[in-house]
């Protein structure tokens, strides 16, 4: 989940629970007030009811009836009078009580207080009641109103948490987008910091920077390394060739001395080819290729078999091309052609004679794919987890293998963004699975 | 015909006069950029073979500065043991005739100025007899006393560098380096030029017995013009 998201989820919940016991709390209290509003009121309306009577005024009351009965219009209030027996050891009683009262038909809850008190050594018994609907529905509006107000509340807290989290959380995006994502070569890196006020995203946006400082120190020292090894090393290389192509030339040379000579031109040959093929590792593994070409896969693969097809012939090899789709991408012609070259000549190295070359495509997990089988000696599943390690040889009967092929193969697919897939099996032959 | 060879590396540079001084060219050597320069401003030659990383400063500094010159017709082959295509490029690019990155083998720099005459002068002798096989090197033709031989393109290469290496024994990994450029761990498996040879041979025999195409064994073919 996005910080952002995480930042107005908590927020909004937060302000969701304080809101909901705030509206909880203030329900109660309603309540609360408005009972003890209605209780003061009738205690009020009690004490007039009481210093303003008369005994005139009572027997007017409790002429008609033993008991006096009265309410208003609208069945809000009503009173009680009536006499009780006078029995002077008892105190007067005095209590609130809620019930539930029928008044012409219809029931409603009302807030009693029943006070007795006495007049001309008579006891009385006053009941005031007061309904108690109007307090519900007050708390019926408070509720609603709360709850709207709450409600409210939530998707604004909720919409203004996202925009200024979105707000805040800019830079933070930015400095993930510019320096690190879109980093690829840490030379073209773009040191100039990140507009923000944020003390930490300033500090992150340092701490990468620095890191990239040091990343290319180191990348320029290894660039450096790999341009002093080639010239420091190939030169003297040179030096013993041209010189030994000299001494060829002397014709006092005995045949013997001819083939040492042409031996020792082999073996420098071969730490050539190793040079050459471990800085063509490490400039592919550095990134110092760039990909300008749109590679045509049919036309490419045609160009390496023409190359190879002598060797084809040589082996006694059928080679076939299956290819249903005109698959083009973009990528570093020379080194997509030194890839395929590697793949389709071990295809042919290890191949048996009168054996087959297959190349064709499919899909693949929904990736296009490129497959080249053959029919050779095959691996061992031993050997295939293996086969891209440096200087690992397998078939060491070939000699002149350096084991580096399938190194040059695995890094140049790397730099393409390609993935590389062996299935092999000892006598059946080998598939090179390329996944773009 | 004189050569300018720029190389601070005294060694390489006296084999590679050992080799082409006794190919019957002139040569001259110069160590640094600086008295490169000075040659280059007060000498023409036919050729100048350029080290890119001279003590004092950068060869194609050097090529850029010759090639402000007016009516100049020397060849730039640059010799480096930077390998990268984009060096090549851009050595191309800044007027060089040929790149052949280090370590070369003097034979392919010889096909490799020869090319370079041919295109340059236009020579008449783009026709070389090897015991009356007649080589047309510019357009690429093999004939036998008037008879037309039909090579493959590679075939030609192989039978062209031989002859200009006549009498001189190419081995197999220099053969397949000429032919197929440099493809790394590839050249490592050089026997597969011994099928081009074949074929070759027996094209070549059935028009006349070819024992001047000599097989030395286990290292490559020669041709002997004494024969």
């Amino acid at each position: 989940m996005k910080l952002q998201l995480k930042l107005a989820l908590y927020n909004t919940l937060t302000k969701v629970a304080i809101i909901t016991l705030m509206g909880i709390f203030i329900l109660v209290s309603i309540n609360r007030i408005s009972v003890n509003h209605i209780h003061q009121r009738l205690i009020q309306k009690k004490n007039k009811l009481v210093t303003h009577l008369s005994s005139t005024a009572i027997n007017d009351l409790l002429t008609q009836q033993k008991t006096f009965t009265d309410y208003n219009l609208l069945k809000e209030e009503y009173i009680i009078l009536k006499e009780v027996k006078n029995n002077h050891k008892e105190k007067l009683k005095q209590y609130f009580s809620r019930e539930t009262r029928e008044i012409e038909g219809s029931q409603e809850e009302y807030e009693i207080l029943s006070a007795e008190f006495e007049y001309r050594g008579k006891r009385y018994l006053l009941e005031l009641g007061e309904t108690m609907s109007t307090v519900g529905q007050l708390e019926n509006t408070i509720s609603v109103f709360t709850f709207f107000i709450l409600l409210a509340a939530v998707i604004l807290t909720l919409l203004t948490d996202l925009a200024f989290s979105k707000f805040l959380l800019a830079p933070f995006y930015q400095i993930i987008d510019q320096k690190l994502n879109k980093v690829n070569d840490p030379i073209s890196f773009n040191y100039e910091p990140v507009k923000t006020t944020t003390e930490d995203f300033r500090i992150l946006d340092q701490s990468i920077s620095s890191l990239m400082n040091k990343i290319t120190d180191l990348f320029l020292t290894e660039k450096e390394f790999i341009a002093n090894v080639s010239h420091e090393l190939l030169t003297p290389i040179s030096i013993l060739n041209t010189r030994l192509e000299n001494v060829l030339n002397d014709e006092k040379l005995s045949v013997e001395g001819e083939n040492k000579i042409f031996a020792c031109l082999k073996t420098l040959n071969r730490l050539k080819s190793i040079i050459n093929s471990l800085l063509l590792i490490s400039k592919v593994e550095n990134n110092q290729y760039k990909k300008p070409d749109a590679i045509v896969l049919k036309e490419m693969i045609h160009e390496v078999y023409d190359e190879l097809e002598y060797r084809l012939a040589m082996m006694d090899l059928t080679f076939t091309i299956n290819l249903s789709e005109d698959y083009v991408f973009n990528g570093n012609r020379s080194l997509f052609h030194t890839l395929l070259m590697n793949i389709v000549n071990n295809a042919i190295k290890y191949n048996l004679p009168s054996g087959n070359v297959h190349i064709y495509d499919t899909v693949k997990d929904g990736k296009y794919a490129l497959v080249i089988e053959d029919t050779g000696q095959g691996m061992a599943v031993n050997q295939v987890s293996h086969a891209f390690h440096r200087f690992e040889k397998f078939q060491s009967e070939k000699e002149d293998s350096y084991g580096l092929g399938l190194s040059i193969v695995k890094s140049i697919a790397i730099f393409h963004e390609l993935d590389l897939e062996i299935e092999s099996e000892i006598g059946k032959g080998t598939r090179v699975i390329l996944i773009f | 015909m004189n050569i300018l060879i720029v190389e601070d590396e005294k060694t390489l540079a006296l084999e590679m006069a050992r080799f082409l001084g006794k190919e019957g060219y002139t040569i001259e050597h110069a160590w640094k950029k600086s008295s490169a320069a000075e040659k280059i401003f007060v000498n023409t030659y036919d050729f100048i073979l350029l080290d890119l990383g001279l003590p004092d400063g950068d060869g194609f500094e050097l090529l850029h500065q010759f090639k402000q010159l007016k009516d100049r017709e020397d060849a730039v082959i640059i010799l480096t043991a930077r390998g990268d295509v984009e060096d090549r490029v851009k050595g191309l690019e800044s007027g060089a005739d040929d790149y052949l990155p280090k370590p070369f083998s003097l034979t392919e720099l010889l096909a490799r100025m020869h090319a370079i005459i041919r295109r340059k002068h236009k020579l008449e002798m783009n026709e070389v007899n090897i015991h009356h096989f007649i080589l047309d090197i510019k357009n690429h033709k093999l004939s036998f006393e008037g008879q037309k031989i039909n090579l493959t393109g590679k075939e030609f290469e192989i039978f062209n560098y031989l002859v200009l290496n006549k009498n001189r024994v190419i081995s197999r990994i220099n053969l397949t380096e000429h032919v197929w450029g440099d493809i790394l761990e590839i050249n490592s498996d050089s026997n597969f030029v011994d099928v081009h040879v074949k074929n070759l041979r027996k094209k070549l025999s059935a028009h006349a017995p070819i024992d001047w195409f000599e097989t030395v064994r286990s290292i490559g073919y020669r041709i002997n013009s004494s024969l």
